[in-house]
């Protein structure tokens, strides 16, 4: 009991460390960024002040530009990797299944993988159109395949002792799949869900500046095109937020969970 | 009454594009409830037979009856104790313990009572609701031993489930596997590397040769239990079972020179 207790004492001290530190280094930034400014070696329009961009951020608040377009930005991301999801996976089982066909299409994971999601743009531009299908469609090319390969991965790379002591115990089929494959592949796949996700991320932001009329993407290009650059750094610095907040408080928790309770933790 | 037999057990593997005999032929009769070790030189196809008789892996020719009847595929009825343990990470000790139960449509209730019949047995009970991390290994492989006995196997496999486990702990273990065997009289094969750990245990050793592995003696030793590592007595049976192996374990190194 005591000895829980401390554990969780210490866990809290050390997050009390980081989010000190995390405030120092944000602290620093800002000082640096606030020193530049003064220098004055650009212009106000090009390089405005914290002070500055703090006012346009309160703008955009208020006129619910900003709301919205999280609230319409999130919403295109959740529906279009919920689908990525799930074909990714249906589709990596698929290359578990069949082998052949696994093999030749992870020949080509490379490629699937590093293909820059912006390049998807004007294909979905003409194949779907300017509208939300559009984007999503982007968003799902541009994760699907990293859910799909890890997927595939995932369960190929399960110690072999794991499935052969199961069988040993009389597991097969489905209740094999269920009760061994799955929880044994979890742990890379979620470090492969993590990855997806940033993919999307950067995808739905690129799709959005090219090819939308709502969103965070969006409005970071209506600051390119009125010349306000403090709008576009307000909207930067909320895309790196909730970039953070989505990591931090759903996929890294999610994985440390995981981590922890198939002792991964334990050998450092 | 015969538990299992081996069939003149013949298997390939391939290696760098060679065929490689690794059992040339393997004979062998176990009666139930008896407690036969396999020694052999490393690489001799000790453990590769022993996945045979567990149905991971086929033979190329010949067959093994169990209660009379030929084996094809893993079952419940031969569990097997790896090496590693294998317990699931993912899992409870409980879990562990009540995994084979479970996948044989157990129900729950009953599973638990067996369960913990088995970690009271393995002194393990104040465990039941650990995660293997949290477990030496002398305790991991007492865990997959009572995984194995929960499923009440007709006959125990265990591949040199002791070889990762310091001495203290596999001194310890020696004598507890040795009370389970008088209490429960399971059939149980045990393979090991190691002499004295066959001495200790088995009721008869059986000498594996060198590749193309057969069959090279047997002996039975014949010597009240719970027999301890330090025992005087035992020697001469040590010493009868290194001079089969000594000529083996030079030939496996001319081989591995080659």
């Amino acid at each position: 009991m005591t000895e829980s207790l401390t554990t969780t004492q210490k866990t809290h001290h050390r997050n009390l460390d980081d989010a000190a530190n995390a405030v120092l280094l944000l602290a620093v930034f800002i000082g640096i960024w606030q020193l530049v400014f003064m220098l004055g070696i650009w212009p106000k329009v090009s390089l405005p002040s914290p002070a500055m961009v703090t006012e346009s951020f309160s703008r955009i608040v208020w006129n619910h530009s900003l709301p919205v377009s999280i609230g319409v930005t999130l919403a295109r991301l959740v529906g279009a990797f919920a689908i990525s999801m799930a074909l990714g996976m249906l589709i990596g089982l698929g290359m578990i299944r069949f082998k052949g066909f696994g093999k030749t299409l992870n020949s080509f994971s490379a490629g699937l993988l590093s293909f820059p999601s912006i390049a998807w743009v004007p294909f979905s531009i003409l194949l779907i159109g300017f509208n939300e299908f559009g984007i999503m469609f982007v968003v799902i090319m541009s994760s699907i395949f990293s859910i799909m390969i890890s997927t595939y991965s995932s369960i190929r790379n399960i110690p072999p002792l794991y499935l052969d002591a199961a069988k040993n115990m009389g597991a097969k089929g489905f209740a094999l799949f269920r009760h061994v494959t799955i929880p044994a592949a979890t742990p890379s796949l979620i470090i492969g869900l993590r990855q997806a996700w940033s993919f999307a991320w950067h995808a739905i932001i690129g799709a959005e500046i090219l090819m939308s009329i709502l969103g965070l993407g969006h409005i970071l290009s209506v600051g390119r095109e009125f010349l306000d650059m403090s709008q576009v750094i307000a909207s930067m610095i909320t895309i790196f937020a909730i970039g953070l907040l989505v990591d931090r408080l759903i996929l890294y928790k999610v994985e440390e969970r995981v981590r922890r309770k198939w002792g991964l933790d334990f050998h450092r | 009454m015969t538990k299992l037999q081996a069939r003149n057990v013949i298997k390939h593997f391939d290696h760098n594009g060679n065929s490689v005999v690794a059992l040339n032929g393997i004979n062998l009769n176990v009666e139930e409830g008896d407690f036969v070790c396999i020694v052999g030189p490393s690489g001799c196809g000790k453990s590769t037979f022993l996945n045979i008789v567990a149905g991971l892996e086929k033979p190329d020719s010949g067959e093994i009856l169990l209660n009379g009847k030929p084996i094809s595929s893993p079952g419940p009825d031969r569990t097997l104790v790896f090496q590693e343990g294998a317990l699931f990470p993912w899992l409870k000790v409980i879990d562990n313990v009540e995994f084979g139960l479970k996948m044989a449509g157990i129900p729950k209730n009953e599973r638990s009572e067996i369960s913990k019949r088995y970690l009271d047995m393995m002194q393990l009970t104040k465990f039941a609701d650990s995660y293997t991390y949290q477990l030496s290994t002398g305790m991991k492989q007492r865990v997959a031993i009572a995984r194995a006995l929960a499923m009440d196997p007709e006959i125990l496999l265990m591949d040199e489930p002791f070889a990762a486990l310091d001495s203290q702990t596999r001194d310890l273990l020696l004598v507890e596997l040795q009370l389970i065997w008088e209490r429960t009289r399971k059939t149980i094969i045990f393979v090991t590397h190691n002499i004295s750990e066959s001495v200790i245990l088995g009721n008869r050793v059986v000498v594996f040769k060198n590749r193309p592995s057969k069959i090279k003696k047997e002996i039975v030793i014949d010597y009240r239990r719970p027999r301890l590592a330090e025992d005087e007595n035992l020697q001469k049976y040590y010493h009868q079972i290194l001079d089969e192996l000594k000529s083996e374990v030079i030939a496996r190194a001319k081989d591995e020179n080659q």
